[in-house]
């Protein structure tokens, strides 16, 4: 994958070419069907389900893959999950909410992410007018993550065979003295960033490449998937 | 003649990008190294140690930006904190105001770390039973906020030791390194 | 008489605790003047380089093209005089080479059809496929590294090109490919390095500086033929003649 903490999966298909401000539209408008729909009954909860594995299909996504991303998640939502199975009807129908909502929207983010990358949806908060400069700190935050994971990689391998039988007690304090200096490198190495940013023609704000016109097409596309989701959930709250 | 000159502003809020994603991507990281590990992220408050150690070494309006943005960007990237319930938006409030305060006190107010710690920490108990009294009524939870709170801080009371611990050393490790970040004396140069 | 690409008249520079870094520098570059600026480990090199740029305030008089450095024209000659360092990494600090590269067009107000011709230009004009501008710095090897982060200068177009340490981490092979792109460029060059095989395939000029001194501003042929003067400045004369 191109950033370690990004999602993206490489595929050719119709999500994956649809434009990204399209596809958060529909995210977007899904999140909120999910938000807004009860889970009692369980039909328009399932039909929001159909919807997005219908979307993950169109993104032609491994669903080994899916489950695998979507595993840990289960196994932490699980476990508050069937300790509500073990309280009176309101605990069991909070615990169906909280379940069905979370494994829902980190789904439909995460078949969202699979198919776009992260700088690019990063790009997209950048030109919105009140998250531009979430976006700005999200694209740092993503660069940072690389180069986080990259130090420790290499700090432990020099570990390994400085040390490899090491015991845990050395282990630890070495760990924790490497994190130390990793940090005040990683502060020194903000010093020389900032001096090429401004080097650079830096102001205030990245930046940015004027972004392409959104097709039509596009957005219909987007705004049907948001429509139907909300539909849903518009016809059972209206019930 | 004095030679030589930079955007002073422009060089500083360089660097505080750079400086905020880096420690940003930390308050990514951790959490799932601590969930790997099986360490709970509500017993250790993982994220809140660089986020914290963020608010007390960049302004406070980019302080409050990386803890506002740190758990948000985490529930959409790896799901935790949840978006529903609002455990990922109340934690973008409670660590933008986290390390708004300790920003705040140890930068501008130019006080003592142990100080701003301790404003961060109330900063952060204040904003978590404002959302408990407000959330309550939403979602029909019927423990009152003060009683919200106290649970909280009892669980998170190893993660709430971490942070006494790591952060003021942390600090002071990378303010020895990078001696520009201490907010009494400022540079002359850059 | 054509306009110095650069020129330094008696620049100082002082750390914070009084420690003198330079002092009392003074040289001129010409347009397409290819210059080492030579000395060993702690002579001030980087330093120079920093206060050439504006970052470090120096004493002194600094003029790139005509346009003296102070408080209202850093912008300015930070267009014309684009500076490697020498680290790569600290230079790409975008999620991708493409952010990388367009950064100073855009910032410069380019349109982005415009400021992604010139990315691709320049990227292929460092020995780089277009497809670099799509992956994450991460991604490249070391080597590939320094070209991009060199492409994000060179796309600029600057006048002057001032690098800090470039072979740090090159190969041979590397080496020799960045001396062909450098050799190629019409821009004038400062090149700060300890790697004197690297400045005699480069620089026909050697500035060396000692202890924040500027001691010698002397041909290179010159330099590397005089070893007395090599041992008494540091530096060590490079293993392999041009015979081989």
């Amino acid at each position: 994958m191109p950033h370690h903490l990004d999602l993206y999966v490489k595929r050719e298909s119709a999500l994956h070419r649809l434009d990204p401000r399209a596809k958060m539209l529909a995210a977007m408008g899904f999140v909120a069907a999910v938000l807004l729909v009860p889970t009692r009954p369980a039909w328009p909860t399932g039909a929001l389900l159909l919807l997005l594995i219908g979307a993950a299909v169109l993104a032609r996504l491994p669903a080994r893959l899916v489950c695998r991303r979507m595993l840990s998640l289960v196994v932490v939502i699980g476990m508050p999950f069937l300790l509500s199975r073990l309280g009176g009807e309101a605990t069991r129908a909070a615990g169906e909410q909280f379940a069905a909502r979370s494994l829902l929207v980190a789904a439909a983010f995460l078949v969202l992410l699979a198919s776009t990358r992260a700088v690019v949806l990063l790009e997209v908060a950048e030109h919105l007018p009140l998250v531009s400069v979430f976006g700005q700190l999200g694209e740092f935050i993503l660069r940072g993550a690389d180069l986080l994971t990259e130090e420790v990689v290499r700090t432990n391998r020099a570990w390994v065979l400085r040390a490899p039988s090491a015991t845990l007690k050395v282990r630890l304090t070495g760990l924790t003295q490497a994190s130390m200096s990793l940090l005040a490198r990683a502060a020194a190495r903000s010093e020389r960033v900032g001096a090429a940013m401004v080097l650079r023609g830096f102001q205030s704000k990245l930046p940015m490449a004027t972004p392409t016109p959104l097709s039509w097409s596009h957005l219909l596309a987007g705004l049907l998937f948001a429509l139907i989701s909300l539909g849903l959930a518009g016809v059972v709250r209206w019930r | 003649m004095v030679a030589g000159a930079s955007n002073r502003d422009a060089l500083v809020r360089a660097r505080e990008l750079a400086l905020a994603g880096l420690l940003g991507a930390l308050g990514l990281l951790l959490p799932i190294g601590f969930h790997a590990l099986g360490w709970g992220g509500k017993i250790f408050l993982p994220m809140h140690l660089p986020v914290v150690v963020a608010g007390f070494l960049v302004s406070p309006a980019t302080a409050v930006t990386v803890g506002f943005v740190v758990p948000l960007l985490s529930a959409v990237l790896t799901g935790m904190p949840p978006l529903s319930p609002p455990v990922a938006p109340l934690m973008a409030l409670e660590l933008a105001a986290k390390a708004g305060a300790a920003s705040v006190f140890y930068r501008v107010l130019r006080l003592p770390l142990w100080v701003a710690l301790a404003a961060a920490f109330v900063a952060d108990w204040a904003v978590l039973a404002l959302a408990a009294w407000f959330v309550a009524g939403l979602f029909a939870i019927k423990a009152g906020a003060i009683q919200y709170v106290a649970a909280a801080v009892v669980i998170s009371l190893p993660g709430t030791i971490l942070q006494v611990i790591a952060v003021p050393l942390t600090v002071l490790a990378i303010e020895k390194r990078v001696p520009r970040l201490r907010p009494a004396k400022r540079d002359e140069t850059g | 008489m054509a306009l110095a690409a650069l020129e330094v008249t008696s620049l100082s520079y002082c750390y914070g605790q009084g420690a003198s870094a330079l002092h009392d520098i003074s040289f001129r570059l010409a347009p397409g003047d290819r210059v080492a600026l030579l000395g060993p480990n702690g002579a001030g090199k980087s330093t120079l380089l920093w206060c050439l740029v504006g970052v470090l305030r120096a004493q002194g008089t600094i003029v790139v093209d005509g346009t003296v450095l102070g408080p209202g024209t850093a912008a300015e000659i930070r267009a014309k005089l684009g500076l490697a360092f020498a680290e790569p990494e600290d230079q790409l600090f975008m999620p991708t080479v493409r952010r990388d590269v367009t950064f100073g067009p855009l910032a410069a107000g380019v349109g982005s059809e415009e400021a992604s011709r010139a990315a691709e230009e320049a990227i292929g004009s460092v020995g780089l496929p277009a497809e670099t501008l799509e992956r994450a710095a991460y991604e490249l090897s070391s080597g590939e590294r320094r070209r991009a982060a060199l492409a994000s200068i060179l796309v600029m177009d600057p006048l002057l090109l001032a690098l800090d340490e470039p072979t740090n981490s090159l190969d041979a092979r590397g080496r020799a490919s960045l001396a062909g792109i450098l050799l190629q460029l019409p821009c004038a060059q400062l090149v700060a390095t300890h790697d004197l095989e690297f400045a005699r395939a480069l620089c026909a000029r050697a500035l060396v500086l000692v202890d924040g001194e500027l001691v010698a501003d002397t041909p290179m042929d010159a330099l590397l033929s005089d070893t007395n003067g090599l041992q008494r400045y540091g530096l060590t004369a490079p293993l392999r003649t041009d015979d081989g």
